[in-house]
């Protein structure tokens, strides 16, 4: 059985023809030849492999391709380029977040989905936004440091922002 | 001479990690993310599923359609052997089955769902034989399963009065030794006894096993994760009878090694190159977690007795160990493994006389092999609950006690070997203990809260960098620096970055070597094909040896420049001109050991390492009274490592390595039943998560290395992984007062000791 | 290795309630299997993990976007949770939060936030496994499951639903939609403690929901729901018999630990043992005893 599925993956439409069961873990390291979600149990333990759907942080080794039709996924490729990084995928390279690398994309999803209902969290608000990602590397501590840098860099970015482009009043008075 | 080029140092600073962009943004690319190749077929192994018995033949069923499937089997491999230390393992098995996940037959087809039909149609003729399981049956050597007794190796290190009977009796040294120790001990004032036991881990690195094999006129090629291309190299030499340049290996980017990629990808490497070879086409061979964690090796279980006498006052005199390991099925890398068990046994403490006695026994369970630390990690676990027992004996405090009794400059360690130097532990205790308030939180005793006490507790111990005693000598290590134009230098090592930060410190020290901005100088992917062997990464080796060659070779590539440079003229100009002239310029050196290393490998006396690192680690926990939970509350650390050539990176390797500790010490645990594992799955070997881990704090301190690279690296990487389950007992005693002697500390293990003493509460 | 199995199932997605019942019950009819796919949390990774398959395959059909198993209702006095709810709604939903905090609380201890994104109580309920956090939460609420299938809809109370290991009530071709909660008034003491075998990403070794109602010192009302003690989520009649009418700090230790051990049947298994699961389970009672004479 075939079926006929198109999906937004990193901001484009995408059409992948797959069996229905097929993870989305392999859809997208095969068709879509997104190899950033990696795959290191098979059964949602470890969180190497999540993604955003519809900007809700899952396991892409527990969800069915079929389950996908008209949805939204983000992967790691989709928060930045090596020569433009976010600042989280920035920081996280800074703070000795990455080391292996291979846990590294599904943190960064899990940061990510944090750091979009969170701009301030607290260290132990960012421990449980990864508690679904194993790392075997680092001992947690720096890339609990690395996303609360990103946090604070993105705070910066917002607020500058915010202060240049937000009209002033009496200014032009 | 002025250079015109940027001289801030890039040693000792926090650069960002050279790989770090790509992994970051998931470009990395990790072995199964690489494209397939034309033709790739999928290879899987049907193993063994009994413990131990005679393999009478192997049996495709005749009504499955093998057609479009490969089978390989012991048949089918040139020279049936794993090259490492001992011929005694198979590429497959031919006749013996020895462990319950034993390779037998090896298949590959395009199709992954007829692959998975067809292991099911591989039967395997066997007689089952009763296997041996523990130390102590292959001790009981009723079942002999290796050689006559069992024992895959030997090991004696003796000191003092030991040692003076030791020349005098040599065909009967076991029993003179024990004697001559047995007489010291009796002499002193206060001897304490125990015995400690540690149990096997598994590394769960997250990217499992995988390997990419194919065949062309060059000869064989093999891409994966692995940490020693050449442990690869070597063993596809010997299987295949093959030219060494016909064999070209490369690490495809690596996640996560820790000892279990370095001697187990060659079985990876040689299944997939068989099934390349039989079919003709590509094999892609990745393990799935289950396998992963079942058939590779892990981290020897030991047990150890201990012995020691001392002073009332706490000065220690005597020492006696024996050190007993599982090697498992086949020897792999057991002996080294015991070896460093042994020289780490007496810790980082003065013993006037020390009898230390290492063996190692065959089990009929997968072969036990390197994981960070090796063997280290479980004599350490035995000598710092032996001291703490002993301050309990002395009513003194455990930290109280070992700080007296640390080595200090000019003092000999069991093999005799003399502290040069500054010996950097004073000061990593000094720091540990005040930034922890580790003597006055001791002096207030366990803090109880409801239903919650809280403790703290320390080890404090040391580790050898690099090979034992001769081994750098012989291995003879290699690496080599290349111009390349533009005034650029090529780094070519066969040292891989698992995630330790290799490529980046390699492009440090020769950066900061040649004088160079960091961004001219690049590290290549270690393939066999165009790197020198540097001898495996492994053995906190890496940066402390391989890094020092990195380091001369870039010196000597700069100088070779200079010496062409006209004034005002730059780097990239002059290496230009060399590079047009001579068409290459490389430097390709020799690791030499340093001088002052004399090492006997046969009384094993001398100097084990040429340098050790230090360490101090306090642990601070609370303990629920009701369900013996234990949670690492914050997690101190300071660490001599001689210099740090990348702070982050250093201070990264430490805490990822104690975490590895803290959860041997409390959660992971393989269940074991007939010799297999019941627990083959993430989901139910229990390695910490964010939530479960301490915040560290990691404190440097460096004394250098008069022949360590950036002006005095030690080797760090296995260490941390030594100290921590010790501290955290300490801790949990501390608390509760129940002192846990074995491995690990699982609130079930915990609810057993303390029996009738759990506490029933209002 | 069976992960190759997954592109082999037949695949549908239900476009309604009615359609959903419709076609279960005629794959019923005729002797054939199905399977209600929702998070996939238990389903895809038991295909992934467990041996080959031969032979027919069960049909799979997606219900995670199924609108009348989504919502979540506060009538006033009945919170109908939808079983296709995630735990991570279920979490963020003011309803849940001020009606059911238990529910909101427990659901921070499922797996983690990756798990807590697709799992359902439905899912939940369906697998029946004693181990489930979820159920243990909610059994504490006496909630009743409601189902629906083309005779109808039922309801059937949660104590009556689980009848054994893995097992259920529920007929082959009903569907669980929804749980219904009559909760005690906002502000009533509620309790839960998860010992699982870490922090987060975690089967329970045991867990106990409470929640009670008081009047003065005496209880007047208690639903417990413990996890991992036997074969199904235990309900501690007779802890709960002890209790109800009295007074939290007139009860008897040994009565009480001697309640509990007759309620549950814990196994030693890889995660645990049974000697100290018991041991936990009347700890964690006499923690809920304590926290309740502590108001």
């Amino acid at each position: 059985m075939i079926a006929k599925v198109t999906l937004t993956v990193n901001g484009a439409a995408r059409t992948v023809e797959a069996p229905p069961l097929t993870r989305l873990l392999d859809a997208l390291r095969g068709p879509l030849g997104l190899t950033g979600a990696k795959e290191g149990c098979g059964e949602g333990e470890c969180g190497s492999c999540a993604v955003l759907l519809d900007g809700v942080p899952v396991n892409a080794c527990l969800v069915a391709l079929g389950q996908c039709e008209g949805r939204e996924v983000v992967t790691v490729e989709g928060l930045g380029e090596p020569r433009h990084l976010a600042p989280l995928q920035a920081c996280m390279a800074e703070h000795g977040g990455a080391q292996c690398g291979i846990c590294t994309p599904g943190m960064l999803i899990a940061a990510e989905s944090l750091l979009r209902s969170n701009a301030q969290p607290s260290a132990v608000e960012v421990r449980r936004a990864i508690a679904g990602n194993l790392c075997r590397c680092t001992g947690y501590d720096r890339i609990v440091a690395s996303v609360l840098a990103a946090a604070e860099a993105l705070r910066a970015t917002r607020g500058a922002s915010v202060s240049a482009g937000a009209p002033v009043r009496g200014a032009a008075e | 001479m002025h250079t015109g080029e940027s001289l801030r140092p890039s040693v000792g600073t926090n650069v960002v990690r050279v790989d770090g962009a790509q992994k970051v943004t998931g470009g990395a690319r990790y072995v199964d993310d690489l494209p397939p190749r034309p033709g790739e077929l999928h290879g899987a192994t049907v193993r063994s599923r009994v413990a131990r018995a005679v393999l009478r033949g192997v049996r495709l069923d005749p009504t499955f359609d093998w057609s479009d499937v490969t089978v390989v089997t012991a048949a089918d491999v040139p020279e049936n052997v794993v090259q490492l230390i001992v011929d005694d393992q198979p590429v497959l098995a031919a006749e013996r089955i020895h462990h319950r996940y034993e390779p037998v037959v090896l298949l590959a087809c395009a199709d992954r769902d007829k692959l998975a039909r067809a292991v099911e149609a591989v039967l395997l003729d066997v007689d089952e034989l009763p296997p041996v399981l523990t130390i102590e049956e292959a001790l009981r050597a009723r079942d002999v399963i290796s050689g006559t007794d069992n024992v895959q190796k030997r090991y004696l290190i003796t000191k003092g009065a030991p040692d003076i009977v030791r020349d005098a009796a040599p065909s009967d040294e076991a029993r003179a030794t024990e004697e001559a120790i047995l007489r010291e001990l009796e002499a002193c004032e206060v001897v304490v006894r125990g015995e400690y036991s540690t149990h096997h881990q598994e590394q769960l690195y997250i990217e499992p096993q995988g390997m990419i094999a194919w065949w062309d006129d060059a000869g064989v090629h093999a891409t994966g994760s692995i940490q020693c291309p050449y442990y690869v190299h070597k063993a596809m030499k010997r299987a295949f009878h093959l030219e060494p340049e016909r064999i070209h290996v490369t690490q495809a980017v690596t996640g996560g090694g820790f000892g279990g990629k370095e001697e187990y990808p060659s079985l990876v490497a040689l299944h997939a190159a068989l099934l390349a070879k039989k079919s003709g086409r590509p094999v892609r061979m990745i393990y799935g977690r289950t396998e992963d964690i079942e058939a590779t090796t892990k981290r020897h279980p030991a047990h150890c007795t201990v012995a020691t006498g001392c002073d009332r006052d706490g000065t220690l005199r005597a020492l006696m160990m024996r050190v007993v390991m599982d090697g498992g099925a086949y020897v792999t890398l057991t002996p080294v493994v015991l070896s460093r068990g042994i020289l780490h046994a007496g810790g980082a403490y003065r013993w006037e006389h020390a009898r230390i006695e290492g063996v190692a026994v065959a089990t009929n369970t997968p072969p036990n092999g390197a994981f960070r630390g090796f063997g280290a990690p479980q004599t350490v676990w035995a000598i710092e609950r032996h001291l703490d027992a002993v301050a309990r004996e002395l009513g003194m405090d455990p930290g109280v006690l070992k700080r007296q009794n640390l080595l200090v400059t000019g003092d000999t360690t069991p093999t005799g070997q003399a502290m040069r130097g500054e010996v950097g532990i004073h000061e990593c205790v000094r720091r540990a203990f005040e930034s922890s308030g580790y003597l006055e939180r001791r002096r207030l005793g366990a803090a109880v809260s409801g239903r919650k006490a809280r403790g703290i507790g320390c080890a404090i111990f040391l580790h050898g960098g690099g090979f034992t005693g001769s081994g750098e000598r012989l291995l003879k290590g290699k690496a080599a620096v290349d111009l390349a134009p533009g005034g650029r230098l090529v780094v070519r090592s066969g040292s891989t970055d698992i995630g330790q930060g290799t490529e980046t410190v390699f492009a440090q020290l020769a950066a900061d070597a040649a004088k160079l901005p960091l961004d001219r100088v690049s590290v290549a992917t270690p393939c066999t094909t165009y790197v020198p062997d540097s001898g495996p990464t492994v053995a906190s080796r890496t940066v402390m040896v391989v890094g020092s060659i990195v380091e001369r070779a870039a010196a000597e590539v700069a100088a070779r420049v200079a010496a062409v440079r006209q004034p005002g003229e730059s780097f990239a100009t002059a290496g230009d001109r060399l590079l047009a002239r001579e068409g290459t310029v490389t430097s390709l050196l020799q690791y030499e050991s340093p001088a002052f290393v004399k090492w006997d490998d046969v009384r094993y006396r001398g100097d084990a390492y040429p340098v050790f690192a230090f360490m101090c680690d306090v642990a601070e926990v609370e303990v629920d009274l009701d369900t013996f939970e234990v949670t690492v509350l914050r997690f101190w650390q300071a660490a001599d490592v001689g210099r740090a050539v990348h702070p982050l990176m250093c201070e990264g390797q430490l805490e990822g390595g104690t975490l590895q500790a803290i959860g041997w010490a409390l959660s992971e645990e393989l269940v074991w039943k007939d010799g297999a594992i019941l627990n083959p799955r993430m989901t139910n070997y229990i390695v910490p998560t964010a939530l479960d881990a301490p915040p560290f704090d990691t404190m440097l301190v460096e004394h250098p290395y008069s022949e360590g690279p950036g002006g005095g690296a030690k080797g760090i990487g296995e260490m941390p992984m030594d100290g921590g389950a010790a501290a955290i007992a300490a801790a949990v005693e501390h608390a509760t007062g129940l002192a846990m002697n074995h491995l690990p500390l699982t609130p079930e293990r915990l609810f057993a000791h303390a029996g009738a003493r759990a506490v029933e509460a209002r | 290795m069976s992960v190759v199995d997954l592109p082999r199932y037949p695949f549908a997605r239900a476009g309604s309630l009615g359609e959903l019942c419709s076609l279960v019950h005629e794959r019923c009819a005729s002797g054939e299997r199905t399977v209600l796919l929702a998070g996939g949390t238990d389903f895809m990774a038991e295909v992934s993990q467990s041996p080959r398959r031969d032979g027919p395959l069960p049909l799979v059909v997606d219900i995670s976007r199924l609108p009348e198993l989504g919502a979540i209702e506060w009538d006033g006095r009945t919170l109908r949770l939808g079983a296709g709810a995630t735990y991570r709604e279920l979490a963020e939903h003011h309803a849940v939060r001020e009606h059911a905090p238990l529910i909101a609380r427990m659901t921070s201890d499922i797996g983690g936030p990756t798990i807590q994104a697709r799992g359902t109580l439905g899912g939940n309920l369906a697998t029946a496994s004693p181990a489930a956090d979820g159920v243990a939460a909610l059994a504490a609420y006496e909630p009743t499951v409601v189902l629906a299938s083309v005779r109808g809809e039922r309801k059937v109370r949660m104590a009556d639903f689980h009848t054994g290991y893995k097992r259920t009530s529920r007929a082959d071709d009903e569907i669980i939609t929804a749980i219904e909660v009559a909760p005690p008034p906002p502000g009533s003491p509620w309790h839960w403690r998860k010992v699982g075998t870490r922090q987060a990403q975690a089967i329970a070794k045991v867990a106990l929901g409470a929640v009670a109602a008081l009047d003065g010192t005496r209880i007047t009302r208690l639903g417990l729901g413990m996890a991992s003690v036997g074969p199904t989520t235990a309900l501690l009649p007779k802890t709960r018999a002890l209790l109800v009418d009295g007074s939290p700090r007139d009860v008897d230790l040994a009565q009480l630990d001697a309640a509990v051990a007759a309620d549950i049947s814990p196994i030693d298994d890889i995660r645990s043992t049974g000697a100290y699961r018991l041991h936990v389970a009347k700890a964690l009672v006499r923690e809920l005893v304590r926290s309740l004479a502590n108001l």
